[in-house]
């Protein structure tokens, strides 16, 4: 019987108009978006390749150990073909030295603004945005629809239960869209393979539960339009119903929900926590030249008496006193920096947990933000990248101090004496290209399956749940169904 | 032949309707109808009725030949033409939203009469049958026959040389088919010539002056109803039918 | 008669489901936005405002010009750009100026709080784009073969109406109930923002007009085209599958693709390449400059500041030699960036424009001062505020700024000077576009949108005199 009744749902579906529209836009766009994401993915590797090569070539001309600098960039995942996620968003490379602190900067939207005019589309999009209204499009009418066709009469009029007739249609539907979803999905999994994109079986672990992911919310929405269908005697009313309920939960509700706790947890910008940053180090960097003046005039002072030569282990000394000075005044704006980026970091990471919170009543909220951390292309690609950064900084500072201990001093600086008797004598050190291919190098954070999946079974139960609750809905509600 | 105070309302000239696929719908058909005339023309499915009814409205275009009314030709003047003619379709739909006063003050108004009262859309109303109760009530509420009393009474209130009825009589019961038949009646005598269509062998005896039975866009047979009165007319329609080896069918589309 | 007809289409909109909830959607939707807006905009000017501060406090207690190296400049938030917000969470906006060098902005606010880049804002444009274009679909989709399926229409056209009058009738009806109906939203949405504390100038006030008349065109637009559709399809379920396709592809699809195939088509070096050419090529000129440096010969004078003023004129001359050859170089690689760039932009948004989306997008966010340009304003106008800066410190200082110099601070035991006040620092205001420049900038959008806007009710003409009303 309910073998008959899936038969029947199936048999009417792919013979209908909607079956084969659905079929060719989802292939179009799904095959367009990937081939769109593997030429982005593409090149933004050979992008990464040519600035990374660049960034070696520009080490190996520095001269001083007191001036290298290294800038890092960050690695493109191949999962942005089907998430680009912030990949766009976020910063791509941090200048590695000791004068200044990680911080990720220009990402590809604010280097080149065209691009976030329109956005990018991708599979994540596509599924959220498109999937999620052509099942709402298959199943509108699925119950109320056949009632004015006039069949649902003379089905009943046999001996079929109510609860028969609703599983099967649920099902029907669900395999009717499966179909021209689930082809599409794989063709573009098998360009993929095609156009040789190296994954890690790791990744193709993702992917796959990405796809999954992507069919559990794809069928909230079908369940949902056949929820609505029985809800209302009229497939305009339940037609319309649904469109205003997709707007509001897929369109409204998620921007909302990251927007009402922006509201709720009020959190200082970067500018601002930058501005008390660069006060506090001024004031001591001020504190630091008056200490500095002072020992200089009492140097000057000591010495007019004595040697008037000054020599060079005075001079030496006296730049190790100034050395040291200069980096306890540098550990304690860092320090200062330090507490005050977690301060920050902290209530962004309250606020950003609200949001995400209050968002979560969409199932579009949802899908997307467990899309974006399989991707690894989620807020995660940020806050790992740059912790990351910061113990390779330390790593790296240490090296460098190291490495210009042993050098001495001398090279790369100018040194200016000033005699009144021999006049001024300016010394510029010798240019001896500085060796540094032995610096620690960076690895780029990968954060473990095991560590998101925690979250991600969190989100996989919530659709689940909405499933399921409005399963049980357009079960009530059509055993309470007007025949007539 | 015409009597002195007769004249030609509606008259189908050669009138022929050739589909784009090759089907002949309609075949040098010719027909007059005069004021203080019922005619109706029977056939089944497919016949040509309806192609002929919507030459008249201009929904379509001849092939070649005229439907004329009041001397005027639909397709040239299609305007003018639809100023002398109410249209009844079979299943009367009005605006669902609307109710029936609200849907006649709009095709009144539609139909060029600006200045009916209140009064006399409800006295047309009650004159369809339609009791004072429902007046104000939502056409979407409305049965199939209520919805065809709408009808009738837009068609009335146009008032109009010509109305022209498709299939008025399938899907009402017998009270309101009798009813029907009657008003056709009144409608002829206040001097309206009426084109009927209609599969229902009985109702068009007991109405119409002319019978006309209808295959393959063609009239078998055109005689005065009075001449038929003694013959069995459905004896006469099985026998056209048969003779063209067609299976006659009477059900309502 | 077309009274007779505008009168029905007014009534029966009105009296239908659809409209009532449609309308509500969207008012609620349209105030959502605007005290979203509101708020957004008030929040963003409290942490500007207070990034200013800062950072004004950060000269405090300095007592010698010299030792003020660099400022802090901020792109200040405009109220129009919390509606519409095209690219202005997409860029830096915080710049660090120094007298001499590259200007470089950061902070983007989704790079810096990517929490609002997973979903984004609600702002005006996208409720225009997405919800009204929607919402014109479900309103016009079935205008002509509803009345069909329904079956008024073949009555309606029984009478001795023309169609186009019929035709025209639906369009005044339609058009008219639905704009007063958006205006009515969109007005009363706008009465939120004085409300809200968020005043506009006169002259933003034309803006926010201009952009609701852009809404308004697309909306119109979209009308018209379902419309269309509906007096070309016999089934209103095809109707509006091929207007959802239509929408789908026009919003969503050729917009998108227009600027990515931009992208392949020319070849715009990226930032980063730039920045190592440039960092290779200062690398190099700094070598050249400590050689030259190492050449100098003090002149032979037993008078020190004579000797110290020599000194500091060679090394002011080569330094200001290195910063031009420099700013050249630079000039040079930004200039042939910012050709491409252009050269890139105008073929995407040429391709773009097919779809209205584009134009409506284009215009909105021009008129808000949020369009693509955004970035080279800010930039540019930072710029102009360096020469400022560097005027000024000259001025104080007496000395190139920005350049090389030698200081030596002698104590002399004269009195200590007095801190130096930081509010002298020139402050940087941020000049948006003149109205009549985002006008005309705007021009061949409008001119697209009521192009659009013709050809969709003069197709919907043809279609419809052509239509089988059978």
């Amino acid at each position: 019987m309910l073998n008959i009744l899936i038969q029947k749902e199936l048999k009417s579906i792919i013979v209908s108009n909607k079956f084969i529209v659905t079929f060719v836009i989802c292939s179009i766009l799904l095959i367009m978006s990937v081939l769109i994401g593997i030429n982005e993915y593409k090149q933004a590797v050979t992008q990464y390749e040519t600035v990374h090569q660049m960034a070696d070539e520009r080490i190996q001309q520095v001269s001083s150990w007191h001036s290298v600098s290294y800038r890092e960039h960050r690695k493109p995942s191949p999962l942005m073909i089907f998430t680009s996620g912030l990949s766009y968003d976020i910063g791509r490379w941090s200048d590695i030295n000791s004068r200044s602190t990680v911080k990720l900067k220009n990402s590809i939207y604010s280097d080149d603004p065209i691009f976030a005019v329109f956005r990018i589309i991708d599979f994540t999009f596509i599924v959220q945005i498109i999937f999620s209204l052509l099942a709402i499009l298959f199943t509108f009418d699925a119950v109320n629809g056949e009632k004015e066709q006039g069949t649902l009469r003379l089905i009943f009029s046999n001996a079929v239960p109510r609860t028969k007739y609703i599983l099967a249609k649920c099902i029907g539907t669900w395999l009717g869209l499966l179909i021209p979803i689930l082809i599409p999905i794989l063709l573009s999994v098998l360009i993929v393979m095609l156009f040789q994109i190296q994954f890690s079986s790791q990744e193709w672990i993702r992917l796959a539960i990405l796809i999954f992911i992507s069919i559990l919310y794809t069928s909230i929405f079908v369940v949902f339009g056949v929820f609505m269908s029985t809800m209302s005697r009229s497939s305009n009313v339940s037609f319309l119903l649904s469109l205003v309920f997709w707007i509001t939960f897929v369109l409204i509700l998620p921007r909302g929900g990251v927007m009402a706790s922006g509201n709720i947890v009020s959190v200082p910008r970067i500018a601002e926590v930058e501005g008390l940053k660069v006060s506090y180090a001024k004031n001591k960097w001020e504190e630091y030249y008056k200490n500095m003046n002072d020992i200089f005039a009492d140097s000057r002072n000591n010495n007019t008496e004595e040697d008037e030569d000054i020599s060079d282990d005075m001079m030496w000394a006296n730049m190790k006193a100034q050395d040291s000075l200069r980096k306890e005044v540098t550990r304690d704006i860092e320090g200062n920096e330090a507490t005050l980026l977690e301060d920050w970091e902290n209530k962004r990471k309250a606020q950003q947990h609200l949001g995400f919170m209050l968002s979560r009543i969409s199932p579009a909220a949802v899908f997307q933000l467990a899309a974006m951390s399989l991707s690894y292309t989620d807020i995660d690609l940020k806050s790992s990248y740059e912790s990351a950064l910061r113990n390779y900084r330390i790593e790296f500072n240490k090296y460098i101090d190291k490495k210009s201990e042993n050098a001495g001093p001398g090279a790369g600086s100018i040194m200016i004496t000033m005699d009144s008797d021999k006049g001024m004598d300016l010394k510029v050190g010798r240019d001896n290209a500085i060796d540094v291919s032995d610096r620690p190098k960076f690895t780029h954070p990968k954060v473990q399956l095991g560590k998101i999946l925690p979250d991600v079974l969190i989100n996989i139960s919530i659709l689940l749940l909405m499933f399921t609750s409005l399963l049980g809905g357009a079960y009530y509600s059509f055993l309470k169904f007007d025949l007539r | 032949m015409l009597e002195n105070n007769k004249q030609v309302i509606l008259e189908a000239i050669n009138l022929t309707k050739k589909y784009d696929d090759g089907v002949v719908a309609l075949d040098n058909l010719n027909f007059q109808i005069c004021n203080n005339e019922i005619f109706a023309m029977l056939g089944g499915n497919g016949a040509g009725k309806t192609t002929t009814i919507n030459i008249f409205l201009n929904l379509l275009e001849p092939t070649s030949g005229d439907a004329k009314v009041c001397g005027v030709s639909s397709h040239i003047e299609p305007l003018t033409v639809k100023q002398n003619l109410a249209y009844v379709s079979e299943n009367v739909m009005l605006y669902p939203n609307f109710t029936a006063l609200q849907n006649l003050d709009f095709f009144t108004q539609l139909g060029g009469r600006l200045d009916v009262s209140k009064d006399e859309y409800r006295e047309v109303l009650m004159r369809v049958g339609l009791a004072e109760q429902v007046h104000n009530k939502k056409l979407k509420s409305f049965s199939k026959g209520m919805r065809q009393k709408c009808g009738i009474a837009i068609a009335i209130l146009k008032d109009t040389k010509a109305i022209l009825f498709d299939e008025p009589t399938s899907g009402l019961d017998p009270k309101a088919g009798y009813e029907f038949i009657r008003l056709l009646n009144d409608l002829k005598d206040e001097g309206k010539a009426v084109l009927m269509s209609t599969h229902d062998i009985f109702r068009a005896k007991e109405a119409a002056d002319t019978i006309a039975i209808m295959n393959e866009g063609k009239f078998l047979m055109k005689e005065k109803a009075s001449t038929l009165f003694d013959k069995d007319l459905e004896s006469l329609y099985m026998q056209y039918m048969a003779v063209h080896g067609l299976k006659p069918t009477t059900e309502g589309v | 008669m077309l009274k007779t007809l505008v009168e029905k289409e007014i009534r029966e909109i009105l009296s239908s489901t659809k409209f009532i909830y449609t309308f509500i959607v969207c008012l609620v939707l349209i105030l959502l936005s605007f005290y979203s807006g509101a708020v957004n905009y008030k929040l963003n000017v409290t942490h500007w405002e207070a990034a200013n501060a800062e950072n004004l406090r950060s000269f405090e207690g300095i007592k010698e010009w010299y030792r003020v190296t660099e400022n802090r400049i901020f792109l200040p938030p405009q109220p129009l750009a919390t509606l519409v917000s095209g690219v202005s969470n997409d860029i830096g906006r915080t710049a660090n100026i120094e007298p001499s060098g590259e200007i470089v902005a950061d902070d983007s606010r989704y790079n810096e709080e990517p929490a609002y880049a997973y979903f984004r804002f609600i702002d005006l444009e996208f409720i225009f784009l997405v919800v009204l274009a929607l919402f014109a679909i479900m309103l016009g989709y079935d205008a002509i073969c509803g009345e069909k399926e329904k079956g008024p229409l073949k009555l309606c056209l029984s009478n001795a109406i023309p169609r186009t009058k019929f035709l025209l009738g639906k369009f005044i009806g339609s058009f008219a109930v639905l704009s007063v109906s958006l205006i009515v939203s969109i007005g009363l949405g706008s009465l939120l923002l004085p409300m809200l504390g968020v005043f506009l100038s006169s002259e933003e006030w034309l803006r926010l007009a201009l952009i609701v008349l852009a809404g308004l065109l697309y909306f119109g637009l979209f009308l018209a085209m379902s419309i269309m559709v509906s007096s070309m399809a016999q089934r209103t379920a095809t109707s509006f599958l091929i207007l959802l396709i239509i929408w789908i592809g026009s919003t969503l699809i050729l917009p998108r693709v227009a600027v990515l195939l931009s992208g392949r088509a020319v070849d715009v070096p990226t930032v980063d390449e730039l920045g190592y050419q440039k960092a290779m090529y200062g690398t190099e000129q700094w070598k050249e400059f400590m050689n030259t440096l190492g050449n100098y010969e003090a002149i032979d004078n037993d008078n020190m500041e004579e000797v110290m003023a020599n000194f500091n004129k060679f090394m002011d001359s080569i330094s200001i030699a290195r910063e031009d050859k420099m700013n050249l170089y630079r000039s040079r690689l930004n200039e042939q960036r910012y050709n491409a760039e252009l050269e890139r932009s105008q073929i995407a948004f040429a391709l773009a424009r097919i779809s209205p989306s584009a134009s409506l997008s284009l215009a909105t966010s021009t008129l808000a001062g949020t369009s693509p340009n955004l970035k080279d304003k800010f930039y540019q106008q930072a710029k102009n505020y360096q020469t400022s800066l560097k005027e000024f410190l000259s001025g104080k200082t007496g000395m190139n700024v920005g350049g090389g110099m030698m200081i030596i601070e002698l104590d002399d035991g004269s009195p200590e000077k007095d801190p130096i006040d930081p509010s002298e620092i020139p402050q940087f205001v941020y000049e948006t576009e003149s109205l009549s420049t985002s006008v005309k900038d705007t021009l061949p959008d409008f001119a697209l949108l009521i192009l659009f806007n013709c050809i969709f009710i003069s197709g919907a003409f043809i279609s419809f005199n052509r239509y089988d009303a059978r």
